[in-house]
């Protein structure tokens, strides 16, 4: 359900107003809307010394939060803090930060610049792996000049074109040696004499061919010199890599429990600072407006009473006020539906006032997940699935929401699997002697069908019918949904005695109540209002997909257990049973869940849905688990 | 009917809606990933675009189904 809310309105001395929102955000129960300026009352702006510190503090919190992630230390314990933290306190933890982050960058370079460090002496050092007996003697050719070159993957067939190109060059004064590196290039090592080292220079130039130069840092011309120096600081780099590490570690420990006790108090101080321009003031006094549900009023009177005493009065604006559209919506539903608000939350919040389709999905999701499941060994799997992920994920999280819908769904799927007969296909029949309750998927299509679309047709009348009570205050749009709801009904009762599944005597009173409802129907919603009936129609045999889902489901089973006997060796029969069975089962995690929610977000809340609800935020203290995006409550679990 | 007719007009139930929707999904998937890509909060609506030209494949299934087990 969507809970009531009631709209407050504080008043009370100007000077107190910082103080009554410092109140506020320690309830965490008032979603603040801004008063409208009327009379002296005009909004509350920050002040140049307030926006100078709110400045600051966004400065500092960018310090903090960059520290925090260089040193990895964004979670653990926070460190005390003033509980109301003067400026010099955001002086000191702005220094902090600033003085920590500039070492967490040096140590952030200094590391990037060993690692480049580490990758260029490994790329010389496979070359000198390559030419060691040869760069060794380099020393001892007196007068020629080496060249290394290192080709790319692929390139290797170049290196014949190279060679003819240096005798049309130089005739015979070279000498071209090659190998392929493990990484998959070619190194190449051209000893030329030092006279016609200068022609070579310029065809290496005209062929874009580059040279891998002999690091500065290693001094000297020769690569065989400079190699055992690079050989012997790549020994040294891990200790200085390691020592980057520990200083981190250091930091961390010393600073990370206080830069986290800074990273909350800037939050609250800037969301404090934020909110201010949301309240209205008067020379003398200040006006604060907002919503709370109205279950949780009594809580912040005596805490806003407990923390300001009688100066500060809090009064409830009348309902005849505001409009229902301007209220934010906190859904609020038992825990056993609770997890559903999630597929709720994927789309639009509903209005406030109207109605909160939670309890309808957490009936209908789990069921037509099942029914196209349909089985009770993919059933088991995923309450395996399922567990393991409850047990893996932390409350409040995406992810145990994901678990506790999984729960309903594998639970509908045995069930479904029990009526169907079906364990992993009909496997359960072949081994257990499993037969169906109902009817078998496999044979029985038909019924699978009717059932499939009886089910829509179901489901659509309890969204028309949800549709009638959300348009209660427009009485004529109301009796229009209603007239167009009786219409759907009296099709389907039509239907059903023309194929003698109802007897055939309420066939005549369907019609004649139809061209009954036709004219009513026009005149109370206009023409669009038939091709809405029509689209209503469509939408029912929409619902055949479930059955669509569930054949293919079972025949992709089916289809796995024959390949046991199917392919010779039974080993390799049961391995590629257990391949399709593996597919079949991803297939069955995805496509039905799409398609319950498409029957759901399409079909079923085309009827009555009215996106468009605000999100409930209270002003309250920041915490990670929201996080700077989200810094406004999620209540629906933690308030009222 | 010939058994083989009956058998090519549930194959072609299924295969031309088939070909209709991967047409259909082409045509969407890019799109929508490139929305996605600049407005992630439009996954919902993701869903819903790839799910919807599948109804086309999924009723042409069901008609073939409908094809093989009819009486007579």
């Amino acid at each position: 359900m969507i809970l009531p809310m009631s709209k407050l309105r504080i008043l009370g001395p100007r000077q107190r107003l910082d103080e009554v929102f410092r109140a506020l955000q320690d309830l965490n129960l008032l979603h603040l809307s801004a008063p409208e300026s009327a009379g002296p009352l005009e909004s509350s702006r920050l002040d140049a010394r307030q926006e100078r510190h709110r400045d600051q503090l966004r400065r500092a919190l960018a310090d903090v939060e960059a520290v925090l992630a260089a040193l990895q230390a964004g979670r653990g314990t926070v460190g005390k803090a003033p509980p109301a933290p003067t400026a010099s306190d955001f002086a000191r933890w702005a220094r902090l930060a600033g003085r920590v982050r500039r070492e967490t960058d040096h140590l952030t370079t200094r590391e990037a610049e060993l690692d480049d460090e580490r990758a260029l002496i490994l790329k010389y050092q496979h070359f000198f792996s390559a030419f060691r007996a040869l760069l060794e003697s380099e020393s001892r050719w007196t007068n020629a000049t080496a060249y290394h070159v290192l080709l790319k993957r692929g390139d290797a067939g170049t290196i014949p074109a190279l060679r003819a190109s240096l005798t049309a060059a130089i005739g015979d004064e070279f000498e071209l040696h090659s190998q392929t590196l493990p990484s998959g290039e070619t190194a190449v090592l051209a000893i030329v004499s030092a006279r016609a080292a200068g022609r070579v220079e310029q065809l290496l130039a005209q062929a874009r061919v580059e040279e891998i130069p002999v690091p500065e840092a290693f001094g000297g011309k020769s690569l065989a010199d400079a190699i055992p120096r690079m050989l012997e600081r790549l020994g040294d780099i891990p200790g200085e890599l390691d020592d980057i590490r520990a200083r981190r570690a250091v930091l961390a420990r010393s600073h990370g429990a206080e830069l986290r006790a800074a990273r909350l108090a800037i939050h609250d101080r800037l969301r404090a600072l934020e909110a201010l321009p949301l309240s209205g003031v008067t020379p003398r006094a200040f006006v604060i407006e907002g919503w709370v549900p109205t279950r949780a009023l009594p809580a912040l009177e005596a805490g806003l009473a407990e923390a300001c005493g009688d100066e500060v009065v809090v009064t409830e604006v009348a309902r005849q006020e505001w409009q229902s559209e301007e209220a934010p919506v906190v859904l609020s539903n038992p825990r056993l539906l609770r997890p559903f608000e999630a597929l709720i939350r994927l789309f639009p919040l509903p209005r406030y006032g109207s109605i909160d389709p939670t309890p309808f999905m957490a009936v209908f999701f789990p069921a037509f997940f099942g029914l196209m499941v349909g089985d009770i060994g993919y059933g088991v799997l995923l309450a395996v699935g399922g567990l393991i992920l409850h047990r893996l994920s932390r409350p409040g999280t995406v992810w145990r929401d994901a678990a506790e819908i999984i729960g309903p769904c594998a639970l509908a799927s045995i069930l479904a699997g029990i009526l169907f007969g079906e364990l992993f296909g009909d496997l359960g029949a072949h081994w257990l002697g499993l037969r169906p309750i109902l009817f078998s998927r496999e044979e029985a299509i038909v019924p699978f069908l009717l059932l499939a679309v009886a089910l829509g047709a179901v489901h659509i009348l309890l969204g028309l019918v949800l549709g009638v009570v959300s348009a209660r205050a427009q009485p004529r749009h109301a009796f229009g949904r209603g007239v167009a709801t009786a219409m759907v009904l009296l099709v389907i009762l039509a239907l059903l005695a023309a194929v003698n599944v109802l007897p055939r005597r309420f066939f005549s009173p369907a019609v004649i109540g139809l061209l009954i409802a036709f004219p009513l129907l026009i005149a109370l919603e206009g023409l669009v209002a038939m091709i809405e009936l029509l689209a209503t129609l469509g939408n029912i045999l929409s619902y055949a997909r479930i059955m669509a889902l569930g054949v293919a489901s079972v025949m992709l089973a089916v289809v796995a257990n024959r390949m046991v006997g199917a392919l010779g060796s039974v080993i390799v029969g049961v391995l590629f049973a257990l391949l399709f069975h593996l597919v079949n089962f991803g297939i069955v995690l995805f496509s039905p869940t799409i398609h319950a929610l498409r029957l759901h977000y399409v079909e079923f809340f085309g009827k009555f849905y009215s996106p468009g609800g605000v999100r409930y935020q209270p002003l309250g203290h920041w915490t990670r688990a929201r996080g700077p995006a989200r810094s406004t409550a999620q209540p629906e679990r933690r308030t009222a | 009917m010939n058994p083989a007719l009956i058998a090519l007009a549930a194959a072609l139930a299924v295969a031309i809606p088939a070909l209709a929707t991967a047409w259909a999904q082409a045509r969407i998937g890019p799109a929508i990933a490139a929305s996605m890509a600049e407005k992630t909060e439009l996954s919902t609506t993701a869903i819903l675009m790839i799910a919807i030209p599948e109804t086309m494949v999924i009723l042409g299934f069901v008609v073939a189904m409908v094809i093989l087990v009819r009486p007579g």
